[in-house]
């Protein structure tokens, strides 16, 4: 039964000469679990909000969009909030209220709901959702994954028959976020709750969509069931990057005639590996950084709080000049502190911190940058020029004007100069930010989670940026939970368990002794009788792969 | 711990303290006070050992202490001196009067501690949604998005520590000129976070109709007994006081501070009204020992 269907739909954006979104045409059945991806800036917010009828953008809109048979402007609004439900990227910012209970009561009692029925609704739903113990709890308290579950269930609770979702998982760590998706299977499979979702992170949702939407520049290009996506993308130049690594590493060794079966999951991968003969070819060693070290952590003890147990413990960490390293460790683990440690922000209660074998000095802030995680927090000026210039006056650089230009053309955001911080884009913004912290030419930088809510184009982006200051010596420190961007870029790897390094190993090393904490492609060939693998680069330089007939 | 007398009615618990603070003032009778005074320290310590009265104790401990001293000095009312005081007479009468001022407050700021204890934010917020929904709404939004506010501030102090502005070295101007620079960043980041809060309000439908009130409490059996009983004592206590019981009489002629008569019935009436959070939780003691006992 037809739900939702959009009808030579067009959209632009007022003082705007481009439409946004160009001609669009679909029909989604009841039921239905449909992926939408596409790059940043194809119109797939635009798309979900002219959906959610009441949060629709301004602008000028052609064509008809049909919900259960009728116009959605001819439905009631309460019909429309009831039944079209929908859930943001920021688990933060989408929560209302001080406590879980109060959370999940506002949109009922919005709704009208007497107190028997509202009880009734939350009794069931938190049994289901296994909420029981966070309903008293402050919504401060939570998790990111928690936050977004509840964001989910206060939806839920006003029983819609559709979900539209805006990159629910971007902000989530892989395992919350695996988790958060396997909830919407659910949903789906048990309710048949029509979900509408947009992600980047691909990796475990076409193994659970029933149908893709691809959009490419305001046009659905495709819309069709997961394999056949990937059939159609695999030669893409930037849409390729989307597809999961089970696709892609089995179209990378053998040619798609269409006959075989894609593999999508991680099961059906390693089944089409067991058929392939892979000789390993010549080993090629990646580039390392100088077994120097710049920096050495010692025994570092560190509590916020003197009653509760410490963040770091006993913890020792060396890092070695012109690396990038990766720090890697579950939520909470104490990525953060850590970084803010090595920054100087943070006093360590014991413990000392070298650098280049001697004590910290007071100029410590020009030899170590800090990106934040969120790189909107970083800019105190309204413009990026200000901000350079402010920098730049602060730590008294020479030919401040002829670096900042070199560096914004470097990368390639010369245009954006008189931009403020808040109209870019996150990829841009995450670049405008790094060239604040190059501009006193640090000799570490170090990063907090940067591929947050960046899709793969963006990251790729980013790597090469990185990559090429690491050869002009920088040396990186990152903390991040997304393995697959560690395991494609670092060079040392460290795993933060219960407050202390536990390890610090080789990137490729370091991946293949893990079984969970692991890239995908690893999983797939951990076991099977091709030399193992942690990303598709890697199987591309070790593999040579004959076709077992 | 929903037990005893924090399992009653948020309704029947704000009856009982404006009853309570109404009596303290209308019974100015030493013996009636001190009597009170007596039960509110009993029903602190029973609430939490009288944790939360002692860090309050200082500061009650003073003004009772200066009440006392200074009332006899500034009143001469009266016609029996104790004694001259820098050629002042001091009068039985002030001494008397000082006493029962001092202890009017002091019971008032004791009860005051434990209504802090009793009832809890999301108590008073019940009882404040009933009567004006809209702002109860708008208190609990502040109660979520200030902390988070605070959060925010501290992190971009932190980013900005990094990169070498400083909010706690430097001259006061340079300060307070990156602190403002914090500030105005802090406002353009909370703007743009609120249009994401204003985006899920409305797509759960808010001001689309009027809002319903999620009742967390219900008035049960025992809240309408105690309810009914907490206010027929209160119409004896009314009664008693409007026939000059419980009143000491200070002029013209001191009236004796012994209980006579009738007066005793108010007196046991009116240590019942303030003693009852302490029965219901004394009861709920004996319960649990015999509980355990027949175990």
């Amino acid at each position: 039964m037809e739900i939702l269907s959009m009808e030579n739909v067009g959209f632009t954006y007022p003082n705007s000469n481009d439409e946004v979104l160009k001609n669009i045409n679909f029909t989604i059945n009841k039921g239905d679990f449909i992926v939408l991806c596409g790059t940043s800036g194809s119109g797939k917010s635009t798309l979900l909000r002219l959906i959610k009828h009441d949060l629709a953008p301004h602008g000028d809109l052609q064509g008809d969009i049909y919900y259960k048979g009728m116009r959605l402007e001819d439905h009631s609004p309460i019909k429309r909030a009831k039944e079209i439900g929908m859930v943001f990227q920021d688990p933060e910012n989408q929560i209302v209220m001080d406590t879980v209970m109060n959370e999940l009561l506002f949109g009922l009692e919005n709704m009208g709901y007497s107190t028997p029925e509202m009880n009734k609704k939350i009794a069931e739903m938190t049994q289901f959702f296994g909420l029981n113990g966070l309903l008293k709890k402050k919504t401060d308290e939570l998790s990111g994954g928690e936050k977004q579950l509840v964001n989910l269930v206060s939806v839920l609770l006003l029983d819609p028959d559709i979900i539209l979702l805006d990159e629910p998982t971007s902000q989530l760590d892989p395992i919350a976020a695996k988790e958060f998706i396997y909830t919407l299977e659910r949903l789906n499979d048990e309710f048949g709750i029509t979900v509408l979702i947009v992600e980047h992170r691909l990796e475990d949702l076409f193994a659970v969509a029933e149908y893709v939407m691809v959009m490419d520049e305001g046009r659905v290009s495709y819309i069709d069931m997961p394999e056949e996506v990937v059939k159609k993308l695999i030669n893409h130049p930037t849409l390729s990057r989307f597809l999961p690594s089970t696709s892609r590493i089995f179209l990378n060794f053998s040619e798609s005639n269409g006959t075989k079966q894609i593999p999508i999951t991680v099961k059906e991968a390693q089944g089409w590996l067991e058929n392939q003969v892979i000789h390993p070819s010549k080993n090629r060693e990646k580039h390392r950084g100088e077994n120097k070290k710049i920096l050495e952590l010692k025994e570092i003890d560190f509590q916020y709080v003197k009653h509760e147990p410490p963040v770091l413990h006993n913890l020792s960490l060396n890092i070695c000049k012109g690396e990038w390293h990766a720090i890697l460790g579950a939520n909470g683990t104490g990525k953060s502190t850590l970084l803010k440690i090595i920054a100087g922000v943070l006093k360590p209660q014991h413990g000392s911190i070298k650098y280049d074998g001697k004590k910290m000095k007071k100029n410590y802030h020009k030899t170590v940058s800090y990106l934040p995680q969120n790189p909107a927090l970083y800019f105190v000026q309204d413009t990026l020029m200000k901000e350079y210039k402010m920098i730049a006056r602060h730590f008294q650089i020479e030919n401040a004007n002829e670096k900042i230009s070199q560096l914004l053309n470097q990368f390639q955001i010369y245009d954006l100069k008189d931009r403020h911080p808040h109209d870019l884009s996150g990829g841009q913004l995450q670049k405008a930010a790094l060239i604040g912290t190059l501009l006193t030419q640090p000799a570490i930088l170090l990063i907090d989670e940067p591929t947050k809510g960046l899709d793969p184009e963006s990251k790729s982006r980013l790597a090469e940026v990185l990559r090429m200051l690491i050869k002009d010596g920088l040396t990186i420190v990152m903390v991040t939970h997304d393995v697959e961007f560690a395991a494609s870029y670092s060079s040392t790897s460290s795993l933060l368990f219960q407050g202390q390094i536990t390890t610090t190993e080789d990137t490729r090393k370091f991946f293949k002794e893990n079984r969970y904490y692991t890239t995908t492609v690893n999983r797939i060939t951990r076991k099977s009788n091709a030399p193992s693998v942690i990303t598709i680069e890697e199987a591309n330089e070790k593999w040579h792969v004959q076709e077992n007939y | 711990m929903v037990r005893g007398i924090q399992s009653f009615h948020p309704f029947v618990l704000l009856v009982y303290y404006v009853l309570i603070i109404i009596g303290l003032m209308l019974y100015q009778h030493p013996l009636f006070l001190l009597g009170a005074l007596f039960l509110i320290g009993t029903f602190n310590y029973i609430l939490d050992k009288g944790r939360e009265l002692k860090k309050w104790s200082f500061m009650i401990g003073m003004m009772i202490t200066f009440i006392i001293l200074l009332t006899p000095i500034f009143n001469r009312r009266g016609d029996q001196i104790l004694f001259h005081f820098f050629e002042q007479p001091i009068m039985l009468e002030a001494v008397i009067q000082g006493i029962m001022i001092a202890s009017t407050l002091a019971g008032i700021l004791a009860i005051f501690v434990t209504f802090n204890i009793v009832l809890t934010p999301d108590k008073l917020l019940y009882l404040f949604s009933k009567v004006l929904p809209q702002w109860a709404l708008l208190t609990m939004l502040s109660m979520r998005f200030v902390p988070l506010l605070i959060r925010k501030v501290k992190e971009m102090m932190s980013i900005q520590q990094v990169k070498g502005l400083s909010f706690n070295q430097g001259s006061v101007h340079k300060r307070a000129k990156n602190g403002m620079q914090i500030m105005q960043m802090l406002l353009t980041n909370a703007l743009e976070d609120s249009i994401q809060a204003a985006d899920s309000m409305s797509a759960r439908g808010y001001g689309l109709q009027k809002r319903s009130n999620y009742n967390a409490f219900k008035m049960k059996s025992k809240d309408w007994l105690t309810l009914g009983s907490l206010m027929g004592s209160s119409i004896i206590l009314l009664f008693g006081w409007a026939k000059g019981y419980g009143v000491l009489q200070l002029g013209p002629v001191l009236e004796t501070i012994m209980l006579s008569g009738s007066e005793y019935i108010y007196f046991m009436t009116w240590l019942f009204l303030i003693g009852f959070p302490i029965l219901t939780e004394g009861k709920e003691v004996i319960h649990w020992k015999y509980y355990q006992w027949k175990m």
